[in-house]
Formats: C-alpha cells, sequence, structure tokens
C-alpha cells in the first residue's frame, strides 16, 4: 500500500497534479464562497471591534508615508530618466524599465510547510509561471501556478525558493535562500572578504540565466556570524519587502531565459 | 452506505472550505491548524472505517489542490491517520459515550502531534527535502493543543453525520 501511496504522488508530482488542481478548484469554490459569505463579516466584525483604534492609528500613518512616498517619487523622476537611459544603452534589464500587472492577494499559504499566495489575476492579464513579483518595496517571489483568473506566488521565504543576490556594491554575489514563512530569509557560504555587515542590502544580480531581473531590492543583513568549523560567514537577512502584510502586488512581466 | 456517503462528502467539502477560508488565515504562533486531517480523524475513532478513508481521501486530494507542497501528500496523511483511528474505534477505544472525556482528545492530540512529522517524512518520499525546516515542532505543538480542544466537538460532528444513512460502520 506504501508503495502504490508513492507511486501515486509520484505520479502526481509529474504534471497531471496541474489539470486535477484545476478541476478540484472548480469544485471546491462554491463551498469556500458560502464559507467566506458566513465567516468573512464575524471576522471584520470582531477585528474592527477590537482593533479599530490600530486601524485608525494605521491609517495616519499610511496617509503620511503615502505623502513621503510622493515626494520621493517626484525628486526621483529625473533619476529614473537617467537610469532608464543608461540601461537601454547597455542593454540589461532592469525592472524599473519593465511593464507590471497589479493584483490583489486573495489566499494566503493554507498550509505550514509552503509560504505561498494566491493573487487575482491569471493567464487572462498576461501572467505567465516564473515571472517575478514586487510589493511592499522589494521582491516578494515568482509566479509557480497560473490559471485563467487567478496565480500562485512563492515567497522568497519558501524553503524551496532561492534567488542570486549581490551587494549594493555589486563586487559580490551570493544566493539567498528561504528558510521558511516564519523565519526570513538566509545565506550560507558567503566568503570571508566580502565586505559585509549588519544594514548591506542585497538585491537581485540578473547574471545570465537568472529567474529574476537586475536590480530588485531582494533583502538587508540583519546578523553576520562565522560558520563554525568552516572559513565563511552566514547571514540571516531581513526581505526588503513586507511579506506578513500583504494585500496587493505587482506581478513583473518579465520571463527568465530559456 | 451509498445513502450516507453524499452528506459525508458534502460536510467533508465544507471542512475543506473552512480550512481554506478559515484556518489557513488563523494562524496560531505562525502555524496552520490542519483540520482536514482531525475530520478524517474523528471519522475513525466514530468507528466509521470506510467513511473515515473516503473522507481523508476527499478532504486530502481537495486540499493539496490549493497547496504548493507536493500534490497527495495530505491525502496520505490523512488517509494514515483515518486507518489509525478507525483501528481504534472498531475496538472502542475514543468513544465518545463509554470513554472516559478525555481519551478522545488525548488521541486526537498525540495524532497532531505526529501528522506534520508524518507529512515531513512522506514529502522525502517525493524527493523533497526542504519542508522539515519550516516549523516543523512548532506545527506538532499547535496542532496537538489544537487537535485536543476540537476533537470531541469534531467527534460529535462525525458521529451525526455518520449515522445520517442509518447505520454505522
Amino acid at each position: 500500500m506504501a508503495v502504490v501511496a508513492t507511486i501515486l504522488v509520484l505520479y502526481l508530482t509529474t504534471g497531471v497534479a496541474s489539470g486535477l488542481r484545476g478541476g478540484a478548484n472548480i469544485v471546491i469554490t462554491p463551498f469556500s464562497w458560502a464559507v467566506n459569505t458566513i465567516a468573512r463579516p464575524i471576522g471584520h466584525m470582531l477585528a474592527g471591534t477590537v482593533n479599530y483604534s490600530d486601524v485608525v492609528a494605521q491609517n495616519e500613518k499610511l496617509r503620511y508615508q503615502l505623502g513621503r512616498a510622493q515626494e520621493r517619487a517626484n525628486e526621483g523622476w529625473s533619476y529614473f530618466r537617467q537610469l532608464q537611459q543608461i540601461t537601454t544603452e547597455l542593454e540589461v534589464p532592469f525592472v524599473g524599465s519593465l511593464s507590471t500587472v497589479a493584483a490583489q492577494v486573495t489566499t494566503l499559504s493554507p498550509t505550514n510547510f509552503s509560504a505561498t499566495v494566491g493573487i487575482s489575476k491569471g493567464r487572462n492579464s498576461g501572467i505567465l509561471v516564473g515571472m517575478p513579483v514586487v510589493a511592499n518595496g522589494g521582491l516578494v517571489g515568482r509566479v509557480i501556478a497560473t490559471t485563467t483568473n487567478g496565480a500562485t506566488v512563492r515567497l522568497i521565504t519558501d524553503t524551496a525558493s532561492s534567488v542570486g543576490v549581490t551587494l549594493k556594491t555589486g563586487r559580490a554575489t551570493l544566493i539567498v535562500s528561504g528558510r521558511g514563512l516564519n523565519n526570513g530569509l538566509g545565506a550560507t557560504a558567503v566568503p570571508l572578504g566580502t565586505s559585509i555587515g549588519p544594514g548591506t542590502k542585497l538585491s537581485t544580480d540578473g547574471l545570465n540565466g537568472a529567474l529574476y531581473p537586475a536590480g530588485l531590492p531582494v533583502a538587508s543583513v540583519k546578523t553576520v556570524s562565522l560558520t563554525p568549523g568552516a572559513a565563511t560567514y552566514n547571514l540571516t537577512l531581513q526581505p526588503a519587502a513586507n511579506l506578513r502584510d500583504l494585500s496587493y502586488l505587482d506581478v513583473v512581466i518579465w520571463e527568465p531565459a530559456a | 452506505m451509498r445513502r450516507v456517503l453524499v452528506p459525508v462528502t458534502l460536510v467533508t467539502l465544507f471542512i475543506v472550505a473552512i480550512q481554506l477560508s478559515v484556518f489557513s488565515g488563523l494562524r496560531f504562533a505562525g502555524v496552520v491548524v490542519m483540520i482536514v486531517w482531525l475530520w478524517p480523524l474523528a471519522m475513525g475513532l466514530a468507528g466509521l472505517t470506510v467513511l473515515s478513508l473516503w473522507c481523508a481521501l476527499v478532504a486530502g486530494v481537495f486540499f493539496d489542490t490549493h497547496a504548493s507542497t507536493p500534490f497527495g501528500l495530505t491525502a496520505v496523511v490523512a488517509l494514515l491517520l483515518a486507518y489509525g483511528a478507525s483501528r481504534l474505534g472498531r475496538e472502542g477505544v475514543g468513544d465518545l459515550d463509554s470513554a472516559a472525556w478525555w481519551v478522545t482528545p488525548l488521541l486526537a492530540a498525540a495524532a497532531g502531534f505526529v501528522a506534520p512529522a508524518l507529512f515531513v517524512g512522506a514529502s522525502f518520499f517525493t524527493f523533497n527535502f526542504s519542508l522539515w525546516r519550516d516549523s516543523l515542532f512548532a506545527a506538532m505543538v499547535v496542532n496537538a493543543i489544537a487537535f485536543f480542544v476540537l476533537a470531541r466537538p469534531m467527534a460529535r460532528l462525525a458521529r451525526w453525520v455518520g449515522n445520517l444513512g442509518g447505520s454505522r460502520r
């Protein structure tokens, strides 16, 4: 029985699963809709009762931040134009010159063992598997599955996720790996000669065959520690994007090179 | 048996919907409580072997369609829990009326503790060796506590749904 189960799991993880997923999604949707219709208003009422003052404070803070962001956007416009010109001349893909599709986060990861979110746009909006996703000031993850009107995004904190990054100075490249939804990001085996410290910012390297275009902010260094028994550093990283509070995000219309 | 299959399937689909819409967003210490595993377990403890296996399959497969973990893993764990629980249920262990009040919650807590580890163990068969890194112990503890609390109401629901067809076992 164990052998049959194993073969079944292997079989279903190799492609047939995507068709099954689509079919089963259609079956479960009316049930989810019914539960949401009942549960959401109750949840909102309870949350509103308990957290009203927090919501007001958060709203004020957001207005302030929006004002500052608009100010910076106005200031940054001329720099952006210059950068766009240079990257075009050098034929380097840079996210600032790529178009994006805004989407709403509809579901959070349903399980303990994957860090994913579901979004409200899919193939009909031009979203394809492999496209990078950004929000809240940095890289969020990449699209791993699509339906006609939805997609699943694997967050960079997922244990199956790894991102090639470069330091702000552009001198060294590292691989940043996810450590799970609750544990953030990390990098291991960083050479001792690397000039790195808490606060150092990391962005995607965009090297040949990379999964992400260059220049997307990924994380900043939180702690640097020596690897026990090896002449390398271990890094604990803080994602640049706030992954705990995702409501809307942008899918970058960019596909990795084949 | 056939008569009860329809309500059992419908309730199972509602359980999956509640899992996806409510419990997956309601994280305790960052952990999702897996009622899609508790439901077939409760069915099994009620002594409903075939129905508990059916619930496990339906709940697991439909849940797996929404998760990015290897397809079928949740179902495999649910089937294992349902089978184990139904063996106990057939012996009357965990029966809501005859056993002490704490027996059903304790069995459920043990299952809740073991289930995430089973999931990670089963993932090795799909050549996925990274799942253990993400808060496994926290998932085991939180699920054990949640299963302990929810076991009796879930077992009552299981018994009620199982008796809709007019016959037990």
